[in-house]
């Protein structure tokens, strides 16, 4: 809860004072509530200095290394800041859900993040902003698949939400597809099929004698004169409204 | 082989005893069941008296099979699927036998060899032009012979263009609605990325040669360009690095040494089968290079002198390859191998 608010805070405060950059890089969980105060104090008095020119003070930390690692998302999984926090295990271990009873729902809430409100408690995936669902970083995906049947892990046992469990298969179809994910192939046997390609559905058909002639294909596509017994037989017939003679249109 | 259905002309493969006949014009023609167009250049093939093998020779499958290996640990090696609590048979000498006996069996239908075909002939016929309909539609439309008994390639599919021309559907368009209709495992309607160059070479620095040439089997026609384009891609990597302990003992390894045979690239895979210490496998190599070409000076010469075993591979090393003294050190090396285990 603390924590949470921590986060919100941190972000409020990335947000509307500049010289941010100048902070050290906080961990969500462990910033003490005093220990905020003092660091939200700092860029208060750095803003008014003579040396800094706020015009051309960088942009604040936080907005840089997220952009940065949202483009090449698999960087932050190589960094410290990962180790120190996660180790080798996966992004998931030790993440406890919170639920009424012995059993958990068998379905994870539906989002951690509605708008910019976090709920109490997010899942694995929201509750760090810098690790980012993509098809290309393999080694956070793999974490979500067991090594052993190749099945991706249902999201009672992640903790993860139905959110981000959907960008999360899509994301492993995705690297499959894209050959950064190994997986198990169906065996396809192509003994019994024929490929001759003697039938006439697929061989070559000779084209029909008015296509080659260049001639139309129905004759009615053509102009063709009536024959003269009609032409007399309908000028009789309106005789009284003919006009002057016209020429066969 | 007979499952594949009996094709219209059969290649006759006589001894090297009859004289030199009439050579086969172009190699397009090589291995390849697809073809009947012209069916008055058959007789002719059928009088000349030296015709080249093709694929689906007895004689050929048999080498080829006999290159491939069975290794039963690799074939039938653990695969990622869903686990169950191993199960434990005391068994008899003889149920063992039995066992491996079955084992084998099964491991012989999974190596059969997918066919190789030379690239189809696109198909652009116009059945009908109808010019009233012009102007009367915007798009394309497909019909389609839904027929559920059918064989796909005696299936009509045609396509009516805006413009009034009913034409048959290419053979692209072929697949995608056979796929539409007709959906096969492991097959899907657009090709994946992986496919493309650039992935492609991610797959194969992973070593996941065998991955990419099932996953092509199971997309692709035999005859359709991009099933030609990825094997050849994927045997061109493997000669490159040398890699080709990844597909012995797999169903696609007749296919490579097929493909190299016919392009004169056999040298790094002998180095490779004499490292390894194959020298019935590197026997059987140069005797399909000599099947195929019999004209080659090491042709001659083996039949000359009637030579065998290691005795082979230095003639066909002198005359026809071009990484000789890489072949040579690695013969040395045998040789001193087998010196040293004998005297031990």
């Amino acid at each position: 809860m603390a924590a949470s608010m921590g986060t919100t805070l941190l972000r409020r405060a990335a947000g509307s004072l500049p010289g941010l950059a100048l902070l050290p890089r906080l961990f969500w969980a462990q910033a003490a509530p005093a220990a905020l105060l003092l660091q939200l104090q700092r860029p208060l008095l750095r803003v008014f200095s003579t040396e800094t020119d706020p015009a051309t003070s960088a942009q604040p930390v936080a907005f840089d290394t997220e952009s940065c690692f949202k483009e090449k998302p698999w960087e932050y999984l190589e960094t410290e800041e990962y180790i120190e926090r996660y180790g080798d295990k996966p992004v998931w271990l030790g993440y406890r859900r919170n639920h009424k009873g012995p059993i958990p729902p068998q379905k994870t809430r539906k989002t951690c993040i509605r708008g910019k409100k976090i709920v109490g408690n997010p899942c694995p995936i929201c509750r760090d902003e810098k690790l980012h669902v993509d098809y290309r970083n393999v080694k956070l995906l793999e974490q979500f698949v067991c090594s052993h049947t190749g099945v991706t892990f249902h999201p009672t046992r992640t903790g993860v939400c139905m959110k981000q469990h959907k960008h999360l298969t899509q994301a492993i179809n995705q690297a499959r597809d894209h050959g950064l994910l190994s997986f198990r192939i169906p065996l396809v046997s192509l003994q019994s099929e024929d490929y001759t390609n003697q039938h006439q559905a697929v061989a070559k058909t000779p084209p029909a004698p008015s296509l080659q002639s260049q001639a139309p294909w129905y004759a009615w596509y053509e102009w063709q004169q009536p024959p003269e017994k009609d032409i007399a037989r309908i000028r009789r017939i309106y005789k009284d409204y003919l006009k002057e003679e016209t020429g066969p249109a | 082989m007979a499952a594949l259905g009996v094709p219209r002309w059969r290649c006759l493969w006589r001894r090297a005893a009859a004289p030199l006949g009439l050579r086969r014009p172009g190699r397009a023609l090589l291995g390849s069941r697809g073809y009947g167009q012209d069916a008055g250049s058959e007789a002719d093939k059928e009088k000349s008296d030296v015709t080249k093998p093709c694929f689906t020779d007895e004689l050929v499958q048999r080498l080829l099979s006999k290159m491939t290996g069975l290794d039963l640990q690799k074939i039938f090696r653990p695969i990622k699927q869903e686990l169950k609590p191993p199960t434990y048979k005391l068994m008899t000498e003889k149920q063992l036998a039995e066992a491996t006996r079955k084992a084998i069996k099964e491991a012989k239908e999974l190596l059969k060899m997918p066919p190789v075909l030379s690239e189809r002939e696109p198909i652009d016929d116009v059945l009908a032009e109808d010019r009233i309909l012009e102007g009367t539609e915007t798009v394309k439309y497909v019909f389609t012979d839904i027929t559920y008994s059918t064989p796909h390639r005696e299936r009509f599919i045609v396509v009516r263009e805006p413009s009034g021309v009913l034409r048959k559907a290419t053979w692209e368009e072929r697949d995608r609605m056979i796929q539409v209709y007709f959906p096969r495992e492991g097959r899907k309607l657009v090709p994946p990325p992986i496919f493309k160059d650039e992935n492609l070479m991610t797959v194969f620095r992973e070593d996941r040669h065998e991955d990419v040439l099932n996953l092509c089997i199971a997309q692709f026609e035999p005859d359709s360009a991009n099933y030609i384009r990825v094997h050849h891609q994927t045997y061109e990597d493997i000669d490159k690095h040398a890699k080709y302990d990844l597909l012995r003992s797999t169903r696609h390894f007749g296919g490579m040494v097929w493909y190299l045979v016919n392009r004169k690239k056999t040298d790094g895979l002998l180095i490779n089968m004499i490292q390894r210490n194959l020298m019935d496998d590197a026997t059987c190599l140069i005797n399909l290079y000599h099947m195929l070409y019999p004209d080659c000076q090491s042709a001659k010469a083996a039949k000359e002198q009637e030579v065998h075993g290691i005795d082979l591979i230095k003639v066909f090393m002198k005359t026809e390859s071009k990484k000789v003294g890489y072949i040579e050190l690695a013969l040395q090396a045998y040789q001193e191998a087998l010196a040293s285990s004998a005297a031990l």
